[in-house]
C-alpha cells in the first residue's frame, strides 16, 4: 500500500485510510435522510444547550442529567440500526454485552476506586498542600464561557494523556486494550483496561470553581460533541463542526489498523487542539484494531498492562544484568514511537 | 482449551452420577433445523461449512458429527457466541434434520455478571459502614468547613440577561445531612447493573439462538456456490 503523505507522515501504508474530507463516505438516501443525518449533531447540541441553560435548578441536577445519557445512548443505538456507517460495524449481542460490562464496571467499581485516588483527591490534597484557594472569578464568567472552558481544559488534559499514551511504553500498556476493538459503537469508548480509564478520567477542572449548571453544560458538550467518537453512524457532520470538534471519523483513523494512523486525533471533544499541536489527520478508516483485527475478550483485557508489562521488565532486566538474550517484545505491542 | 476441538457429549456429568438436564440451559443451545430431502449428508455439511470456516476456528469431524471449536472469535463472526458446537444429521420422518448442540461462554458469563455487581453493590454497603465509622476525621473536615459559610454565587450579567436561573442559595439548602446518611458510595448502580445484566442475558438467550436457527436455515438453503475456504 502506498499510503498518503500527510505533513511528513504517510497515512494508510499498512491498512487502508481515507484521507481527506472529499474522499469520505456521504449519508446515502432520500432527501429527509439526508436533512436529519446532516443537522441531527448540531441539532442535539443545541437542545442539550438550551435544556441545561434553562432548566430550573430542582432539574439541573446530577440525576436527571444520568437520565437523558440513558435515554439518549438508546436513540443512538437505534440511530446505528437505522444508519450505520459500516455494515461490518453492526453491533451483535456478544458485541453489546461486552460493552455494557466495561460501562457497568465504570459505574460501579471504578467509581468507587476514583473516591479514593481519583481527580478529585488529588486537587484537595494538593490545595491543602499549598493553601490554595480555588480560583472563584471564574464563577464571574458567563455560564456559556464557564462551560466551553470546563470542557476545553479537561479535553487538553485528555489530550496529552492520550498522546503520552501513545509515546511512553508503561502508560501505551494500560491504553493498549483500547486499541484491540475491531468496530466502533456507541459504548465502545468505555471498553479498555480499567488503569486507563482511570488515567484518562484525570482532569485539573478540580482547581477551579465553577458554577453547578456550567459543569451540567460542559457535561452536555462533551455528550452531543464527544460521544461521536465510537458510533456506527454515517453522518454528513457539518464543515465547522469537524474543524473545531472530534467526530466518528477522525476516530476511526485514530483506530485503524496503520500505525502512523494511530498517532493522530488524539482529542476527544475538541479536535483544534490535534490541529493546534500538529497531530489532526482528516479522513476515515473501516479497518480497525491491532495484530490484524484481533478481537480481545474481557479478561486478556484486564491483565494486559500486568502481564506485558511483567514480561518486558523481565525481559529488561534479562538484557541490563544477566548478559543472556533477550526476549524480543512482539512488534505490534511496541509504543508508537 | 488446548487448541483441538473439544466434544461436546450429549451428557456429561459435572459429578458422576449427577445430571444437570436442565440448569446447562443457562449456557447451552441445542435445536434442529429441517434439510432439504434430497440432500446427502456430506452435502449439508458442505453448506454449513462456510459458516464455521472463520478465523480461530478448528473444525473436527467426529464420527458422523461435526465438532468446532473459537478461540476468541472476531466480533462479525456469525456464531462468535457460541465458541463450542456440535452438528450432526438425524432422521426425522420422511426427512432429516440437522441436529445442534452449542456451548456460549458468553451466555453464562452474561448469566453471572448479576452476581459480580451485586457483589459491588455490597462492597459500596460495606464500604459506607468502614466510612461511617471513621467518622471523626470528617467531623473535624466539617469544623474546618464551618469557618467560612458558602456564599451565595451570583450569574454574570449576560446569563441574567438572558433569563438563565439564578445559583441556589447553599446557606439554605438543608438536605445536605440528608446526603451524608446515605454514605460516600451508592450501592444503587449495582442493583440497576445486577437487573440490567438479567435482561441482556434474557434477551441475548432467546436471540441468539433464533439467529443461530435462521443462519443454519439459510446455509442449507443455499447451494454451495464457491464454498472457498476463507481464512
Amino acid at each position: 500500500m502506498a499510503g498518503v503523505q500527510v505533513g511528513k507522515r504517510i497515512i494508510g501504508a499498512d491498512s487502508p485510510v481515507t484521507v481527506g474530507w472529499e474522499n469520505i463516505g456521504r449519508v446515502e438516501g432520500g432527501p429527509i435522510k439526508q436533512f436529519v443525518f446532516t443537522y441531527f449533531q448540531p441539532a442535539m447540541l443545541l437542545l442539550a444547550i438550551g435544556f441545561w441553560y434553562y432548566a430550573p435548578n430542582w432539574l439541573a441536577v446530577a440525576s436527571t442529567a444520568i437520565a437523558i445519557r440513558l435515554g439518549w445512548t438508546v436513540l443512538l443505538l437505534a440511530l446505528e440500526w437505522v444508519n450505520p456507517r459500516y455494515q461490518s460495524w453492526q453491533l451483535t449481542w456478544k458485541e453489546f454485552a461486552t460493552d455494557a460490562f466495561y460501562v457497568a464496571l465504570g459505574m460501579t467499581f471504578l467509581r468507587m476506586v476514583d473516591a479514593y485516588i481519583g481527580d478529585g483527591v488529588m486537587v484537595a490534597a494538593i490545595q491543602d498542600a499549598f493553601d490554595w484557594e480555588k480560583f472563584d472569578w471564574f464563577t464571574g464568567l458567563p455560564l456559556l464561557v464557564q462551560a466551553v472552558l470546563i470542557s476545553m481544559i479537561f479535553d487538553f488534559g485528555q489530550y496529552w494523556m492520550h498522546r503520552g499514551m501513545h509515546n511512553w511504553y508503561p502508560l501505551w500498556l494500560t491504553h493498549a486494550p483500547h486499541h484491540y476493538i475491531t468496530q466502533l459503537n456507541v459504548q465502545k469508548g468505555a471498553v479498555g483496561n480499567p488503569v486507563e480509564l482511570f488515567l484518562i478520567g484525570l482532569g485539573i477542572g478540580g482547581f477551579f470553581d465553577f458554577l453547578p449548571r456550567a459543569f451540567l453544560l460542559a457535561g452536555a458538550i462533551g455528550m452531543t460533541v464527544g460521544v461521536y467518537q465510537h458510533i456506527n453512524v454515517r453522518f454528513n457532520t457539518p464543515r465547522w463542526w469537524r474543524f473545531i470538534f472530534n467526530t466518528t471519523e477522525h476516530h476511526s483513523v485514530h483506530h485503524s489498523q496503520d500505525y502512523e494512523a494511530t498517532r493522530s486525533n488524539y482529542s476527544g471533544t475538541w479536535i483544534i487542539w490535534d490541529r493546534i499541536f500538529g497531530t489532526c489527520v482528516d479522513g476515515e478508516a473501516e479497518l480497525l484494531g491491532m495484530e490484524g483485527g484481533r478481537r480481545m475478550h474481557i479478561g486478556e483485557t484486564m491483565v494486559f498492562p500486568f502481564r506485558e508489562g511483567w514480561r518486558d521488565a523481565k525481559a529488561w532486566l534479562a538484557k541490563r544484568f544477566g548478559g543472556g538474550a533477550a526476549v524480543p517484545a512482539a512488534a505490534q505491542l511496541e509504543p508508537a514511537e | 482449551m488446548s487448541g483441538a476441538a473439544v466434544s461436546l457429549r450429549q451428557e456429561r456429568p459435572i459429578v458422576k452420577g449427577l445430571k444437570l438436564p436442565l440448569i446447562d440451559n443457562i449456557w447451552r443451545v441445542r435445536g434442529a433445523v429441517p434439510i432439504d430431502p434430497s440432500l446427502s449428508a456430506d452435502q449439508a455439511f458442505a453448506r454449513v461449512d462456510p459458516l464455521l470456516r472463520t478465523p480461530g476456528t478448528t473444525i473436527v469431524a467426529e464420527g458422523g458429527a461435526l465438532v468446532y471449536s473459537k478461540h476468541n472469535p472476531a466480533a462479525q463472526d456469525k456464531l462468535a457466541t457460541f465458541t463450542r458446537g456440535r452438528m450432526w444429521i438425524e432422521q426425522a420422518g420422511a426427512g432429516a434434520v440437522l441436529r445442534f448442540d452449542l456451548f456460549s461462554h458468553a451466555l453464562l458469563l452474561c448469566f453471572l455478571a448479576p452476581l459480580l455487581f451485586l457483589g459491588f453493590a455490597q462492597l459500596a454497603v460495606t464500604l459506607n459502614a468502614w466510612e461511617a465509622a471513621g467518622s471523626e476525621a470528617s467531623a473535624k473536615a466539617e469544623k474546618k468547613d464551618e469557618k467560612k459559610p458558602p456564599v451565595a454565587k451570583k450569574l454574570n450579567p449576560v446569563d441574567e440577561f438572558l433569563g438563565a436561573p439564578a445559583p441556589e442559595d447553599p446557606s439554605k439548602k438543608k438536605d445536605k445531612n440528608k446526603d451524608k446518611d446515605k454514605g460516600m458510595h451508592s450501592p444503587d448502580e449495582g442493583y440497576y447493573l445486577a437487573g440490567f445484566f438479567f435482561v441482556v442475558y434474557l434477551v441475548g438467550r432467546w436471540l441468539e439462538p433464533f439467529l443461530v436457527r435462521r443462519r443454519l436455515r439459510a446455509a442449507l438453503a443455499a447451494p454451495p456456490a464457491a464454498a472457498v475456504p476463507a481464512g
